[in-house]
């Protein structure tokens, strides 16, 4: 019997039964549009994670004062609020630790310095909250921070204590709707500033963007907004090449614990935290696909239970075909077939459900990513399905001896 | 030359503790072109024979030869093959697949065949059988749309669809009217006619009598073998 007339007959006893096959199906439907949504799920979260790490840098090391003992929990992640709480007292990082750190460190690195407040910007009558940042030139390298319109701080900034900012693009738009803000004079905490330029808009990140931030000089923080004397909050390290940023924490450790004597710091290494969440969110993702895996299962021994009835009903005409000449082979492959095309009908149906549910998730909840991988796996998956189960009943309808399935009643 | 030679075949069914010699050694030869009529009582082990005989059962002891070849060494896929080709059965129950028209019965041994003809000209040959048989104008209607002569009639051209050399019938008039129950006969004396060899299970005495030869059972033994 060739191809074509099995696939005729499948379909043909398929659709002479189309209620049966289709509570046949749902099972397989509900099963791969299970596996396809929750990894869909699983994958779009950790895309967008993911992203918002990488949009802070990647290869950045985070240099805080006071030692902690979860990397992940620390202090809100990177350019979190609550940067100063848990810090032991006494503990801190200063201009000097930095200088001996860069003086020392053998490998290529950035060190970006930086203090934060929160601060009220005014222009003219419109005033927002925002963060004050305390910053060097190097902080636009490091934090990934480019410039839409003027210029960054420079040193020379710096060394004479200018009041010259850097504004977000968030600021610019609230505070100067209608124009350029480069070169306007703007209020902070009452005091009067010179917008030298502003950044391009970065979106979400984790922690506090830029966006609603001004980048001030990092000498100013001291003189105007009453910083701790030669304290650096929250320093970022960058590593030029991100691929040696454990090796560059391990090493920054060592010089910092000799100079300190202790480990009164510590280094959170974004790449790791990176890796480490991704590989918490794939095993998340398999978690949930196992479980719509089960669903598939159960999907699955509904198939078998139905072609296991259908061969007993078609016991007969199983017993016609092989008195007419029908091989074991030849009724193998007939019901083989006929549960392979329920289940794939079935994982049809199921991804395009999966893919109808997950515009209502995103639409409603979290963000999805349903890949051509998740597709073909549940399409692979509702095929061995189809076989897996449809074997045992087929075997069973292939190994009847014709007289006894002709006398059967 | 024998067409088929049985030499002490034997069927017993075990049912728990009870044994039935459903044949008790049966032994005849039938040659080529031979009309043979097998009568017996019921429960005689007609039915069984017939199985054997066409490759449908396999005896539990005994040899049977078919053209030549030692069926009892057969594998499944061989006999799966000789029931395509060589042998045509008609049962007394017609079994006609219930989905399909009367065509598509007739052409579905085609379906298990290395298809040695092609697709048209198995249709070409259904039609004719059709024609045939007498059935020109049924050949898209389902069984359940035909009276049981008809259906039986649908079930003789699809035997002889792989043109067999050997023709199989149990009791194929035996549901049926004696107007419908003579027309099976006079197909079956044509196709003896054409050079086909028949076996044919029958109750009837009257049909008996117009056969060659007739075997009569009982429990299972051969009490006659008459030449008429
Ligand atoms: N599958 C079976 N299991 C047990 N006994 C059977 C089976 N098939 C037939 N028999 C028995 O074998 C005997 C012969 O049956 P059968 O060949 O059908 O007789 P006939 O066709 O002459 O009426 C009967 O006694 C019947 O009950
Ligand atoms: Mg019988």
């Amino acid at each position: 019997m060739d191809l074509r007339d099995s696939f005729r007959n499948a379909t043909r006893a398929i659709f002479a039964a189309k209620m049966r096959s289709f509570l046949t199906m749902l099972g397989i439907i509900i099963g791969i549009a299970a596996v396809v949504m929750l990894m869909g799920v699983g994958n779009g979260t950790k895309k967008s994670i993911l992203s918002r790490m990488q949009s802070s840098g990647s290869g950045n090391l985070y240099l805080t004062a006071g030692a902690r003992s979860n990397v992940l929990m620390g202090g809100g992640g990177p350019g979190g609020p609550g940067e100063r709480s848990g810090v032991s007292s006494g503990a801190k990082i200063t201009e000097e630790d930095l200088a001996y750190i860069e003086a020392r460190v053998t490998y290529s690195i950035v060190v970006s310095p930086t203090n934060q407040t929160n601060i009220t910007i005014k222009n003219g009558d419109t005033t927002m909250s925002g963060t004050g940042i305390f910053a060097t030139p190097t902080y636009f390298e490091v934090d990934n921070v480019t410039i839409a319109d003027g210029r960054m701080i420079s040193t020379s900034d710096i060394d004479n204590r200018t009041r010259n900012v850097v504004i977000g693009a968030t600021v610019q738009t609230t505070l100067f709707p209608n124009e350029s803000a480069v070169g306007q004079p703007i209020r902070i905490n009452g005091a009067s500033y010179n917008v030298v330029g502003v950044a391009t808009a970065k979106g979400e990140t984790v922690g506090s963007s830029v966006d609603t931030a001004i980048v001030l000089p990092f000498s100013d923080g001291e003189k105007s907004f009453g910083v701790v004397h030669n304290v650096v909050q929250r320093t970022t390290i960058k590593c030029v090449d991100p691929t040696q940023s454990s090796a560059v924490t391990t090493e920054i450790t060592d010089i910092l614990t000799r100079k300190h004597k202790k480990v009164d710091f510590s280094i959170q290494d974004v790449a790791a935290m990176t890796a480490l969440l991704t590989s918490s969110m794939t095993t998340l993702t398999t978690l949930l696909a196992a479980i719509g895996g089960l669903s598939l299962l159960v999907g699955g021994i509904g198939i078998m239970n139905i072609m296991l009835v259908s061969v007993t009903e078609r016991t007969r005409e199983i017993g016609i075909r092989k008195a007419l000449g029908a091989r074991e082979r030849d009724i193998l492959v007939q019901f083989l077939i006929e549960s392979s095309l329920l289940s794939i009908a079935g994982g049809a149906l199921g991804i395009v459900i999966s893919v109808l549910g997950s515009d209502f998730i995103v639409s409603r909840f979290t963000t999805t990513s349903i890949t051509g991988s998740s597709i073909l796996l549940a399409v692979g998956f509702s095929i061995a399905v189809g076989v897996f189960f449809g074997v045992y009943p087929a075997r069973t309808a292939a190994r009847l001896k014709p007289v006894d399935a002709l006398r059967f009643e | 030359m024998n067409l088929i030679e049985f030499n002490d075949i034997r069927k017993t069914y075990t049912i728990g503790t009870v044994t039935i010699d459903a044949l008790a050694g049966v032994s005849f030869d039938i040659g080529e072109h031979e009309f043979v009529a097998i009568m017996g009582p019921s429960g005689s082990g007609k039915s069984t024979l017939m199985h054997i005989l066409g490759c449908l059962d396999t005896p539990t002891s005994g040899a049977y030869r078919l053209e030549d070849h030692d069926v009892s060494e057969l594998r499944s896929n061989d006999l799966a093959h000789i029931r395509n080709r060589d042998i045509g059965f008609v049962f007394q129950a017609y079994n006609l697949l219930p989905h399909l028209s009367a065509l598509e019965n007739v052409l579905l041994p085609c379906t298990y065949s290395t298809h040695i003809m092609s697709g048209r000209d198995e249709k070409v040959r259904a039609h004719e059988l059709m024609e045939r048989v007498g059935l020109k104008d049924r050949m898209y209607n389902r069984p359940v749309e035909m009276s049981g002569g008809e259906q039986q009639r649908v079930a003789i051209a699809r035997a002889l669809m792989m043109n067999p050399p050997v023709i199989l019938a149990d009791e194929p008039t035996g549901n049926l009217n004696s107007k419908g129950a003579r027309e099976i006969l006079d197909i079956m004396k044509e196709l003896h006619a054409d050079g086909k060899t028949i076996i044919y299970v029958t109750h009837d005495a009257i049909i008996g009598a117009q056969a060659e030869r007739v075997i009569r059972i009982q429990d299972g033994r051969v009490v006659a073998d008459e030449r008429n």
